[in-house]
């Protein structure tokens, strides 16, 4: 039985991979899409799931990758070598903003970000050299969809392994610490700000990585799309939906938030109302099952299982 | 005969909250090996002084040095990787954690720093000589209160302590656990660890340690061997108010 996550999660692994011989170009774009939003949920769940600390300033880590890969392209770089930059770039700023905001906690903390998030799209649209409020174009070269695709699953797979691989181990078990009692945490020698710092810069290069991967996908970035406040809500509101703190939960959380906003796009009458729908479940999330779609699962099969037992 | 030096030095530490004085100008010392107890009355800064000690609280002024080595001010954390650790009154686990995973955390991140077989095996030890080992995989959040003060020292134990600081861990256990209880504290400190402890239970305290201070209003009022200290005037009367001094 333990076996059964680990095995269904490589099979999808190997699906993603093989879905561009299957997939028609359309469809395919959907599962950019959905890889993407799970790199995004993942990623931000090794610092707000593990450990509990919930940060709405997530685009600003997307859109310090977006805009390192196409000013770095634009001076000549292969735009995939960029990646690596763009990630230790995010990863740096994490921890310049995290040792003053880690001091703060639980809603303050989460406040602190949403300035931090905010203040980096105005910085970003009000200075030269990013484009401004109009953007930026990435130089006109190859583009390859194919390749774009491969690379973004290969992250969300890279993502979910490590998260699963992180959960695991002993830093996993400090950041669970560390959100479950921190005074506690620190009265057993756990230097929570050091373990706090490395989820979030963990976490920040590997959305700015994919941050990255959206510019050379959509070729063209602004900080209305990279750096917008709606963007942080989404990464945040999938893993607490799907189910915060576990491994299937962002990605399950992921999968209905990507169908719902392709769903939604193609409905002209209904493309603004995505944050009104998202908002709706994550109170009802809040109030019936705090531990999401994972946890709703787990009571329904659960009390499959159970009946199976009793009548056997 | 020459004193040997003391494990834990205190001189004129002070704690003020805002125009409380919960801690002013204490001063003692402990010497490796022995159980010291600290004893008085509700607010009378036990518990401040506990946290002051392990850094948990930063002190407003004084000076206390563990293994010849000053650590006022230091964070927490970095007080446990020396070797001080101290255990909550009202115990705080990790909900959600296994017992075993519970005391695994002072393995990895305590002074001792122990990853993989070696933190198992210690942990197991840990365990069985708390009398947790039949708990092993409960969840942290479903033992009852005394198995909960057992977890809060297999905890601290856990992270390899030098001294190991105990607050009230026989507050709310009923008398055959308070025996068993005090037989731990003398097992711990046959072991090889200094133990202090704090505790509201003046038999227990009195059977069990060296010496004790006591504290009243953030002042020593005594310190000394148990039973002299326990008839002192002052400490009655801190206990039992004025009138009962007097009479």
């Amino acid at each position: 039985m333990k076996a059964f996550p680990w095995a269904s999660g490589a099979a999808l692994g190997v699906l993603a991979l093989a879905a561009p011989l299957m997939l028609e170009r359309g469809t395919l774009n959907d599962v950019w899409s959905l890889a993407f939003a799970v790199v995004l949920a993942s990623a931000w769940n090794l610092l707000g799931g593990f450990a509990g600390q919930v940060s709405l300033g997530y685009s600003a880590f997307l859109g310090i990758g977006a805009y390192a890969t196409v000013l770095l392209s634009l001076r000549g770089m292969n735009p995939f070598l960029t990646l690596p930059l763009g990630a230790a770039l995010a990863a740096a700023f994490s921890v310049l903003v995290g040792l003053p905001a880690f001091r703060l906690r639980g809603p303050y903390f989460t406040i602190a970000t949403i300035g931090v998030g905010e203040v980096v799209r105005v910085c970003a649209s009000s200075v030269s050299f990013t484009g401004g409020s109009s953007g930026l174009r990435m130089p006109p070269g190859s583009f390859d969809f194919t390749l774009n695709y491969l690379s973004m699953a290969t992250l969300a797979i890279a993502v979910v392994a490590l998260a699963a691989f992180v959960k695991r181990s002993a830093f996993g078990q400090a950041l669970a610490a560390i959100r479950q009692d921190i005074d506690a945490a620190e009265a057993l020698g756990i230097d929570s700000t050091r373990f706090k710092l490395a989820a979030h810069a963990l976490s920040a290069a590997l959305v700015a990585v994919a941050g990255g991967l959206y510019a050379i996908n959509f070729q063209y970035i602004a900080p209305g799309s990279v750096f917008d406040f709606r963007l942080s809500l989404s990464i945040v509101l999938m893993p607490i939906v799907g189910g915060v703190g576990t491994i299937a939960g962002p990605v399950l959380g992921a999968l209905v938030f990507s169908t719902l906003q392709v769903k939604l796009l193609s409905i002209p009458a209904l493309r603004d109302s995505y944050l009104f729908l998202y908002g709706t479940l994550l109170i009802v999330v809040m109030l019936f099952e705090p531990k999401g779609i994972l946890g709703l699962l787990r009571r329904f099969f659960d009390r499959r299982l159970r009946r199976f037992y009793a009548d056997a | 005969m020459p004193m040997p030096e003391p494990i834990l030095s205190v001189r004129a530490l002070k704690k003020r909250f805002g125009g409380l004085l919960a801690l002013s100008d204490v001063t003692f010392s402990v010497t490796e090996g022995e159980i010291y107890g600290v004893i008085g009355p509700n607010g009378a800064g036990k518990t401040t002084l506990f946290s002051c000690l392990v850094g948990s609280l930063p002190p407003t002024s004084g000076s206390i040095r563990f293994q010849g080595r000053e650590i006022a001010g230091l964070p927490n954390y970095a007080v446990v990787a020396r070797g001080l650790v101290r255990t909550h009154q009202i115990p705080r686990p990790f909900r959600e954690m296994t017992v075993e995973a519970n005391v695994s955390i002072g393995a990895h991140f305590g002074a001792g720093q122990r990853r993989g077989a070696d933190a198992r095996r210690r942990v197991a030890e840990i365990l069985e000589r708390t009398g947790l080992g039949a708990r092993t995989g409960s969840l942290a959040m479903a033992l009852p209160i005394g198995d909960l003060k057992r977890l809060e020292i297999a905890r601290a134990l856990a992270t390899e302590p030098a001294v190991l600081c105990l607050d009230e861990v026989m507050g709310g256990l009923n008398p055959s656990e308070i025996v068993a209880a005090m037989s731990l504290v003398r097992a711990i400190r046959d072991s090889g660890l200094t133990v202090l402890m704090i505790e509201h239970h003046v038999h227990a305290v009195a059977g069990v340690t060296d010496r004790i201070l006591v504290l009243n209003f953030g002042e020593m009022i005594a310190e000394g061997v148990p039973r002299e200290v326990l008839r002192n005037p002052e400490v009655v009367a801190a206990y039992l108010g004025d009138d009962a001094g007097a009479a």
